[in-house]
């Protein structure tokens, strides 16, 4: 049984963005036979919502904030800065629930504030629909700031999410981080586009305009190689495994094909593989 | 629930699933519910082997089409090859017939001389398409006329780091009537696509499509089966060429502009309220 639950396990870590409860549908209906499995997919679901960065709006409140390891109190409780507030999550339902109000005991308090502050200014410019959030980690001695956005149209049979993850370092002055990109196309298919580019840098004044506009230069450069590779991929490896039309421009004439054999290098093409 | 139900629910989840693991998740799926075996492994298509021809040397492409247990048919030589290096006719029974796929089976003589026809033909569209690469084509008979399937292999010469394969997949019937066949193509393409480097990460593209089409053809001769096959599987690849084309590099790109914009998005929405305001102008 336990290499069942790592399986159908594998299955709702794989599933894309916006598509977990149709994976879970999914597995529900193959695991009919043993109904307690689902039943012991919560550490899944834990995982996938933390990786994910799960999004969940407040009871009462009007943002969507983050649910992820760097904000987790522990036994399902998460903190977010913002919004000065801790809730429960239920990672089966994603739901939130026990708002209590948060105050944030840090020594880098009035940072984490400003960076808050500066990147949501950065958010708006650049996602039409985001969540983000700055957090102490590790004992107080890094912060940790993340920006998940995700879009998602299932009636036109496409999802999408982009996450941004750095840890500052204070003590080093040093930003390091790793954005991705996942893209799932599935109208009469299954394509998906998955990125991840890391970055590092060092940061000159520690202040959080600083910061911060290390991460817009970063994302904007790499947003920038992203669509150099689409072209490259597209005009490169695509061109080169199936050509559009043949080297003559024509289609083939099929009731002559027996002749094309004969002539062999028709075409420009050798007989090599 | 029905295995019927199961079995939708699998190539639900597989729909959704990294299509560039699919063969994992198959065997995934498989020993979750192994009565779906047969059935998954005759409908989800994976990415295509090559062997090579012990008779001729050529290369050849594995599927269950040509399979009978663990040997496979040479479409060149027409002999089943074991991975032990036998070689034998299939799994005939006494009565000289056989089953379907992964059955060993063998077409009739007719039917083997238009498929060695066949993949005489296709090896030349290879060669004009794909400029490399390996084809195969694999034919069987049906009560009322025959089916097969026309198999394409390409990998990219590695430039850099960007690695490409292009795997074709059209299994077909045709269906005899008075002077015309009616034909049924399905086809799906597997093209996984990846590059990298510092300033990129990794990046990768992968995935499937399938289409269908249903048509009907004159038919003279066998030979015009071979053209019409021909016809529609050129049509089909070049659809579908162009449809992976929109998908990978049109519709994968706009999402990732959707969830974020380069340019500032006070400045694009100032754009577009003047773009908007000089259409409003003319319109005047």
């Amino acid at each position: 049984m336990a290499s069942q639950l790592a399986t159908v396990s594998a299955f709702v870590e794989g599933a894309p963005p916006g598509e977990l409860a149709d994976v879970i549908a999914d597995i529900k209906a193959l695991t009919i036979e043993s109904p307690s499995l689902v039943s012991q997919l919560g550490p899944a679901f834990e995982k996938y919502n933390e990786e994910q960065f799960a999004t969940v709006k407040l009871p009462g409140g009007s943002q969507y904030v983050i649910v992820s390891s760097h904000n987790s109190l522990g036994n399902g409780r998460y903190f977010d800065v913002g919004s000065s507030s801790s809730f429960a999550f239920d990672h089966t339902t994603q739901k939130a629930s026990g708002v209590q109000s948060y105050v944030l005991e840090s020594s880098h308090s009035d940072l984490v504030n400003s960076i808050l502050k500066s990147l949501g200014t950065h958010v708006k410019e650049h996602y039409p629909n985001a969540s983000y959030g700055v957090y102490p980690i590790e004992d107080d001695s890094k912060i940790a700031i993340l920006v998940v956005a995700n879009k998602y149209s299932p009636n036109n049979f496409w999802n999408g999410r982009w996450r941004s993850l750095y840890i500052y370092s204070p003590s080093s002055s040093s930003l390091s981080g790793t954005m991705k990109v996942d893209v799932h196309y599935y109208e009469d298919g299954n394509v998906r586009l998955l990125t991840t580019k890391p970055i590092s840098a060092s940061i000159s004044s520690g202040s959080a305009s600083t910061i911060v506009r290390e991460v817009t230069v970063a994302e904007k450069k790499y947003q920038e190689e992203l669509n150099k590779g689409f072209n490259n991929l597209s005009e490169g490896a695509f061109k080169g495994l199936r050509r559009q039309l043949p080297i003559t421009r024509q289609k083939i004439e099929w009731d002559k094909i027996a002749g094309y054999r004969l002539g062999q290098d028709i075409g420009g093409g050798s007989s090599k593989r | 629930m029905s295995e019927a139900d199961q079995f939708d629910s699998a190539l639900d989840l597989l729909r959704r699933l990294d299509p560039k693991h699919t063969s994992e998740h198959l065997n995934s799926l498989i020993s979750l519910v192994p009565t779906l075996t047969e059935d998954l492994l005759s409908s989800v298509d994976q990415p295509l082997t090559i062997a090579r021809c012990r008779k001729t040397g050529r290369d050849y492409l594995l599927c269950d089409y040509n399979r009978d247990g663990d040997s496979y048919r040479s479409p060149w030589s027409g002999e089943f090859e074991t991975p032990l290096g036998g070689s034998g006719a299939g799994g005939v029974d006494d009565q000289g017939n056989n089953e379907g796929a992964g059955e060993g089976a063998v077409p009739s003589e007719r039917v083997r001389k238009m498929e060695v026809r066949a993949n005489e033909a296709f090896d030349v569209y290879r060669e004009l398409y794909y400029e490399g690469g390996v084809s195969s084509v694999y034919f069987w008979n049906l009560d009322d006329g025959f089916a097969g399937v026309v198999l394409l292999k390409k990998v990219a010469t590695p430039s850099g780091k960007s690695q490409g394969t292009w795997d074709s997949i059209h299994v077909f019937e045709a269906v005899d009537r008075a002077r015309t066949a009616h034909y049924k193509l399905t086809s799906t393409v597997i093209l996984h696509l990846s590059t990298g480097n510092d300033a990129l990460g990794e990046m990768d593209l992968s995935g499937n499509m399938t289409r269908q089409i249903e048509s009907d053809l004159p038919v003279d001769d066998d030979t015009s089966h071979i053209a019409n096959i021909g016809k529609l599987v050129e049509d089909m690849e070049l659809k579908m060429r162009n449809l992976l084309q929109e998908v990978y590099f049109g519709k994968a790109k706009d999402v990732v502009g959707d969830l974020r914009s380069i340019a500032p998005l006070t400045e694009a929405n100032r754009d577009k309220a003047t773009h908007q305001e000089m259409i409003n102008s003319m319109k005047r």
